[in-house]
Parts: structure tokens; sequence; C-alpha cells
């Protein structure tokens, strides 16, 4: 995302640069005082001061050092941005939405300036359109139409390279088949000069027969063949390129998946590759056959007859713009019947789904009403599409109809006045329907092509992500102890954004330590730093002295146990899933692990044991036995550091019970960490963290809390009221 | 005991602080800081930098504005009734605090919608200006408030309003005819 502008000339000659300063945000304003569209509007931020131009003039100057808190608040439509200047908090700008993530890290990059440090924020995400020429960028880097390396080849030849030998033999059929095409005309017209109007005899007729009839074989079969080969590929490239990026996205830091809109990551690996192995089976097995025979039969009509040949290119033009006209007209009105389509089927779901709620109120008529008039309108829609189809695509056909017509009223002149022979023509009429039948193919090419492209640049995109690998070196295998600290320990999942600000903190080994705050304050985050999903911005995290980062990822992983509010079994079986964590667990172990967790009962229960299978479309498991069996799954590696989130939560006050003594068992010796609403979970705890605002605000005993009166002390009382 | 008492009282007062409704009149006065921000002074109280929240933003823009405390965890300080009725002095005020919070022009005419590729492109002319934007066509970018009344999300999510579709010309009718 783009955060310094280049701005123009005549406002670049205002800006008071001093020696040393520079310009770091220049991003346009565009909502002016009376809240209307603006433009020629900036706000700029140098070293020290922060500008703001209107309509190409400095209105407003901000130095940096009389300026704390800037801050950019989101509103309906746009945003704000506000500065406290010389102790007033002034709104120094308002933005449409297009601007509303870019002002968020400028905002962050005037209060870095502020603290008096000078590190430019920059930011990774991308722009959604083209600020070049305004065309939307479908989740990509750059815009496909006016990013110079992109165009459309080089990503298809990169998709094509790895697969040459298969693409060769592709190319090979395609020729053949372009050949047969086209020798198939050459032969009729010796069957019609040679035995139809000449002296051949039956033999004659039949040795041309046949031809034709091997050649009318061969197109089947290379046909056949070739779009064999084409699907077979297509599949193969998209399988691949679906494992590399499932390969990927292992891989990069969880921290680019969050950025993501998981509907976006799930299209690239089925939408995008499922594109591209149609792409290849439609598009592609036809691609060069019909270049190929379209250019010939160009060349054998302007052979055949000259002027006959530039009469029917003077329909061309006409055929390719109605074919487009007509085109954009079905898809315009097969679009609104889909639109209508999906409204009469979402409210049929909506309706059929709250069913209970009509009936208890009585809406039943209200609500046939309803969807009376949207079925009729979809019926209304669907007659007309209907009408129009049964009407136009016959006109259609006559007007492209009307070259061939041209052809056979000058061609037939032709062969009366003796200067060409009714063969040639019908082998003329021959090339000129083939010609219009391929003007129509080639004319959605452009889009498909395009299409093509930006799944590739998006798929690319993801491929061509760095992942931040540990360096070898600086890692190493670390039997842990259990003791935490943090120091001074800074964290946000977005730059501009801290969730968690200078926590300090040292944790014995094997002690608990309860997590208590409101929600949104940043205990699970706390929690995800220490599972090494996410690396601290500033500051550091030691495990037993050892910054967390110099732990080898997979060694450090084997020895914590995670259970979270959110219970995640995959697709499989009971024993699968406590199995995750440790693939060589024996059976007994299992066993002892589900024991423990207080689900080998209820696993008892299910018809086939630990064989039972859940997930998706599986054995359907109670919340509270759901995340017994994350609990055994946990405590099945015997970890040194435990990190429970709600762990407890959505279980009934007995086994709640039953858990936390198993949990008091197997948390003994282990360095516990333990998020929890419900305060009485966390009276095992032997110290207890309460994040407020993004900090650490009490750290302490159950007692020591207690006599403060703060904040614990308050939850204490608002849930013992 | 006593304190542990009090606090309890506390909780509960605010449980039933919240469901109150509170309206504002004439005797809260409200001020515009320097900074461009709205203060307000109702019942002995002075309340900086409130927030003004329309109820009912598409069905009755002007009517029923909650008015609302800074800060993460805000809370209502009352509500006004009706706009109309305030002084016009209070409803300049109140107005430029809405236009700052809610930023959504209204259509007035249709210069031209393109489809490509999935997307449609517009250019139109609105109450705050002549405008291009671009929205998604796969998305549900357009959301029909009634029969003729129209929300257009673009790809920004910046949210443009058509009053009436009737109200447009047959042409541009036509043009916006995709997306009905």
């Amino acid at each position: 995302m783009i955060l310094y502008y280049s701005l123009p000339e005549k406002i670049k000659q205002q800006i008071p640069l001093s020696e040393g300063e520079r310009i770091y945000y220049a991003v346009p304003v565009d909502i002016d005082r009376n809240a209307c569209w603006c433009t020629d509007s900036w706000l700029v931020v140098t070293t020290g001061a922060v500008l703001v131009f209107s309509e190409g003039s400095l209105c407003e100057t901000y130095r940096i050092c009389d300026c704390k808190d800037a801050s950019a608040q989101p509103r309906v439509g746009g945003g704000l941005l506000s500065i406290r200047h010389k102790g007033t908090d002034k709104i120094i700008a308002h933005y449409s939405a297009k601007h509303l993530s870019r002002y968020a890290y400028v905002a962050r990059g005037i209060n870095i300036l502020i603290s008096g440090r000078f590190e430019e924020v920059e930011s990774r995400e991308y722009e959604k359109t083209c600020p070049v020429c305004g065309r939307a960028i479908p989740g990509t880097k750059n815009c496909p139409k006016c990013s110079k390396q992109g165009g459309v080849f080089k990503p298809f030849l990169s998709l094509v390279v790895p697969y040459k030998k298969q693409f060769f033999g592709i190319f090979i059929l395609m020729v053949l088949a372009a050949v047969t095409t086209l020798l198939n005309p050459e032969i009729q017209k010796h069957l019609i000069n040679d035995v139809l109007k000449g002296s051949g005899g039956m033999r004659q007729a039949l040795v041309f027969l046949g031809m034709m009839f091997s050649l009318s074989v061969g197109i089947v079969v290379v046909n056949i063949l070739k779009s064999n080969a084409s699907a077979r590929l297509g599949a193969k490239i998209s399988a691949d390129l679906r494992l590399e990026l499932f390969k990927k996205y292992q891989e990069l830091p969880i921290s680019f998946i969050n950025e993501r809109r998981p509907g976006m990551l799930l299209n690239e690996i089925t939408q995008d590759t499922q594109y591209i192995r149609q792409f290849m089976e439609d598009v592609f097995c036809n691609l060069f056959a019909v270049l190929f025979i379209f250019i010939w039969d160009v060349i054998f009509m302007m052979m055949l007859n000259l002027k006959l040949a530039l009469i029917t290119f003077l329909f061309v033009p006409l055929a390719v713009f109605l074919t487009m006209v007509f085109r954009r007209r079905v898809h315009r009105i097969f679009t609104l019947q889909f639109r209508k389509n999906d409204d009469v089927s979402s409210d049929l779901q909506d309706v059929l789904s709250g069913m209970r709620v009509v009936k208890t109120y009585g809406k039943e008529k209200e609500e046939s009403e309803r969807f009376k008039r949207l079925s009729a309108e979809y019926a209304r829609i669907n007659r007309s599409n209907e009408t129009f189809w049964a009407f136009f695509s016959p006109l259609l056909q006559l007007i492209m109809g009307l070259g061939v017509l041209a052809v056979v009223y000058f061609g037939g002149r032709d062969v009366l006045g003796g200067t060409m022979t009714p063969g040639a023509l019908y082998q003329f009429v021959t090339y000129t329907n083939l010609l219009f039948q391929y003007i129509s193919w080639m004319n959605r090419l452009p889009m498909q092509l395009t299409q093509l492209a930006s799944c590739l640049e998006r798929i690319n995109d993801i491929l061509g992500q760095e992942v931040e690998k540990q360096d070898e070196k600086a890692v190493a295998d670390v039997a842990i102890k259990g003791e935490i600290r943090f120091d001074h320990a800074t964290f946000g999942y977005k730059s501009y954004q801290p969730v968690l600000e200078d926590i300090n903190a040292v944790i014995k080994p094997g002690e608990m330590i309860g997590i208590v705050g409101a929600s949104g304050a940043g205990k699970s985050t706390l929690i995800n730093l220490l599972m090494g999903l996410y690396e601290v911005d500033d500051g550091s995290i030691l495990v037993d002295g050892r910054d967390i980062k110099t732990i080898r990822k997979s060694s450090y992983h084997s020895q914590i146990g995670v259970v979270l509010q959110e219970t995640f079994l995959f697709s499989g079986t009971i024993l699968d899933n406590i199995r995750f964590s440790r693939p060589d667990a024996t059976q007994e172990e299992i066993i002892r692990a589900a024991k423990l967790a207080n689900a080998h009962d209820f696993i008892c229960d299910t018809p086939n044991g630990y064989n039972t299978y859940v997930g998706e479309k599986g054995y359907s498991l109670s919340g509270g036995e759901r995340q017994r069996i994350a609990i055994a799954r946990a405590i099945l590696t015997d970890p040194r550091i435990l990190i429970l989130d709600e762990a407890t939560a959505s279980l009934d006050t007995e086994s709640e019970f039953m858990i936390q003594k198993a949990l008091e068992r197997l948390t003994g010796g282990k360095t516990t960490f333990a998020i929890a609403h419900r305060l009485s979970t966390l009276k095992n705890a032997d110290r207890i963290m309460v994040i407020d605002r993004h900090r650490i605000a009490e750290i302490g005993s159950h007692e020591e809390l207690m006599k403060q009166k703060g904040i614990y002390y308050s939850l204490q009382m608002a849930q013992n009221a | 005991m006593a304190e542990e008492a009090r606090n309890i009282t506390d909780f509960e007062k605010e449980a039933e602080e919240m469901t109150r409704m509170h309206l504002l009149g004439a005797d809260d006065r409200f001020e515009r800081t320097e900074g461009g921000f709205l203060d307000l002074y109702s019942q002995g109280k002075h309340y900086e930098h409130v927030k003004v929240v329309r109820l009912f933003p598409f069905s009755d823009a002007d009517r029923y504005l909650s008015i609302r405390e800074d800060g993460e965890k805000a809370k209502e300080i009352g509500i006004i009734e009706d706009l109309s009725v305030l002084p016009e002095e209070t409803v300049k005020l109140l107005k430029e605090q809405l236009d700052l919070n809610y930023f959504t022009p209204v259509i007035q005419k249709i210069y031209s919608i393109k489809d490509e590729y999935g997307y449609a492109y517009f250019h139109v002319k609105t109450d705050k200006g002549e405008c291009r934007f671009a929205i998604n066509m796969a998305n549900n970018a357009v959301t029909k408030l009634s029969e003729d009344r129209l929300i257009i999300s673009d790809l920004d999510e910046n949210r443009f309003e058509i009053r009436d579709v009737n109200a447009l010309s047959q042409k541009e009718r036509r043009r916006l005819d995709l997306f009905l």
C-alpha cells in the first residue's frame, strides 16, 4: 500500500524542509470541510512536522514536537485523523474508506516520530485499485493490465515450462487436427469437379468417398486424443499447483494466513487451480489448432479466389461486432436470472430454517405473499430471457449466414461465367463457414486469457512469498525446565495496532499462572506468543534464560501442551485425534491420557470406542467431550509447559470439577498458564496475572490481589454478586 | 463487608442505568471545541468529544440520534428524538458531526457503468460531487433497502446511495439494470 504518493511540483515547493528533514508519508485527503469530494488536498508528514494542504495550498502546519497521540478513527464510509496539538485534540483530516488503512499506518508513523524514533512504517497490504489506470486489482500485487513484466504470456510460459514434453505432444496433435480439418474441403472439391461434373466413374467416386471417410474418422480420433491429453495435463498441472500451494501455506508464518481472508486462501487452492484445469481442457486444447486453422483458412480462401475472399472479409467486422453485443447481452440477462434465482432460494432457506418463528408468530400468510412476489419476479425474468433467446439466437445465425449468402451469389456468378469451378466454390463456402465458426470462438479468447493471467498471478504471488526460516546455526534443541521471563515484550498483529505493550514478568518453573482480563485485552495474544506462533516486535521472551527464538521450533513445540478455547478436531478417529500430538504413542499411553482427561468413559460409550470417527461428518460430540479429547491430546506429550485457554469453559459443572481434579494431578511440576473467565477455575493458581489495556495491570496471589482492591477484586465482586 | 456491599450495588446501579432511556432536550448544551470535536453539558456534567450515532441511518436519518461518550467502552449519554425541533445553532453543530461520522454520497446521475472482467466501473454525480468507483460484481455489492432504494458498496467499502431508482432516467436505469 502506498504511503508516500508522488506529490505535484506545486505542493512540493510549499514544503519547507530544514536541514536533514525528510518527507516520510504523503497521502491524499479526499473529503473537504463541507464533506464533499475534493482533489489536490494532501496530508504530508515529514520528520519534523505534519502539514495539511487544501486545494493546492498549505493551510495547517503542526510541528511534531508540539504533538501527541495521533489517531486514525474509522467512521461509517470514511475516517478521521486527529492529533493532540499543544494540549487540544484536533481533527486534521477527513478521508473516505479508500484510505482507511492508509491513515491507520500514517497515524502509527506519526506516533513513532512523536516518541522520538525515526523508523518508517511500511505496509505490506495491496492496493485494491490500480493507481495508474484505476482498474480493480484482483487480489494481486500489481495491476494485471499495467504491470510491465506481466502480460498474459509470461505467467503462461512459467506454467508450461515444467511440462514441455506433454505440451509438445498436444501441439503435434493440434497441428494434425488442423491439417485434417483443412484437407477435407480440398477433397470435396475434387469430388465435385472430377467426379460429379467431370467424367469420373463410380470407382473414382468411391475412392474420394473413402478418403473423405478416413479423414473424418481421422479428425474424430485426433480430437479425442487431443482432448484426452489436454484434460490429463490440465488435471496434472492443477493438482501439482494445489499441492505446492498447500505446502506453502504450511510453511508461511501464521501472521500471513491471518492477514488474508480465509476465503481467499481457500479460493486460491480450489477455484484458481480449478480454472487452470478448465482453461487447459476448454481453451488450450483448441488454442493452437484454432489459430492454425484460422490462418490457413484465410490463406486458402485468398488463394482460391481473392475477390470472393475480400468480400467475405467485409462481413467479418460485422460478425465480430454482433457476437460481442450478443454475448454481452446474454451474459447480462443470465446474470440477472441467476441473481433472481439466488434471491428465491435464499428466501426459501430463510423461511424454512425459521419455520418455528414464523409459525409461533402466525406469519405464514405474509411469508407466502412475499415468496409469491419473488417467485413471480423470477418467472417474469425467466420468461423474457427465453423469449430473447428463442428470437435472437436464430436471428444472429441468419445475419452470420449473410456472409455465406454473399459468397454464393458472387461465387455463383463466377461459376456461371466460367471463371470458377463448382468444386472450388463448394470448397470456398466450407472455408467461409469455418471462418465464421472460429470468429466467435476467438472473440472470447482475450477474456479467458486475462482471467487465466490473474489466477496465475494470485497463485504465483503466494508461491513467491519468502518464508523466514530459523537460522539453523543459531538454534538448538533444548530440554526445557520451565522458567519463563517476559522482558519488555511488545507485540501487535498489525504494525499500527499494539496488542501487548511492555510485558515484564518472571514465571518460576512449575508455577501455575492464571490470566484474567476483559475480552480483547490481549490474553490470547500473550499465549500465542508463548506458543511461538508469533515473534515479539520489541523485547524478548526467555525460556530458561534462553531467547525463545534460539530454540528449535520443533523441539520447543514437542514440549508444550495446548488446550484452546475452540477445540479443533480433525476429521478422523478419536485415536487419530489424540495421537496427533505424538504419533508414536502406544495404545496404553493413549488410554492413560484419556483417563487423565476424564475422556475414557465417554469414549467407551461411543459405538466404536477409540476408533469412532469424529469431525465434520462423523459422530457428533458435545463441546465438553471435544474439550476432553483436546486435553488428552495435550497431556499425551507430557509437556513441560501447559497452556489452557478457557480449557474448561464449555463443560458442565460436574465435568469441570472432574477435569479440574485431573488437571491438578497433571499440572504438578509443569509451568502452567490458564486463561479463564470463571475465576473459580483459577483457585489453584499460584499467581494471577491481570491484563488490562495491553499491559499487565496486576500480578500476584489471590490474597494479595484481593487486598489491593483493584481490577481483580472488582471482577471477583461482580462474579459473586 | 460494608465495602463489598457497596460494590455490588454499584454494579446493580450500572446494570439498571443501561436499561434506562434518557432523552436529551433544550436544557442540554452542545459546544464545538477548537479542534472540531463536540462537547456536551448535560445535567451538570461536562462530556468531552461526544459521538453522534444515527440509530436509523437509512429509514430515519435525522431522528433518534444517540449521543455517546468517547472511548472504547462508550456509554450512551442520551438520545435526541428529533433534530428538527432543536434550535438552529444546535442542529448545525450536530449536522457537522454527522457529516464527519457518516459519509454516504447520494447518487444523482449515472454518467456511465462499464463492466469488465467481473468488476463494474461507475462514473456518477453525487451530492458530494462527481466521482468514479468500482464494485466487485461477484460479491453482493448492491443492497436493496426497499423496492427503489439502493446502497452500493465499492471495493474500498465506501457506500453510495440511490434514493429512488425510478427518479433516474430510462437510460440510467437500463445501465443499472444488471444490478437490480
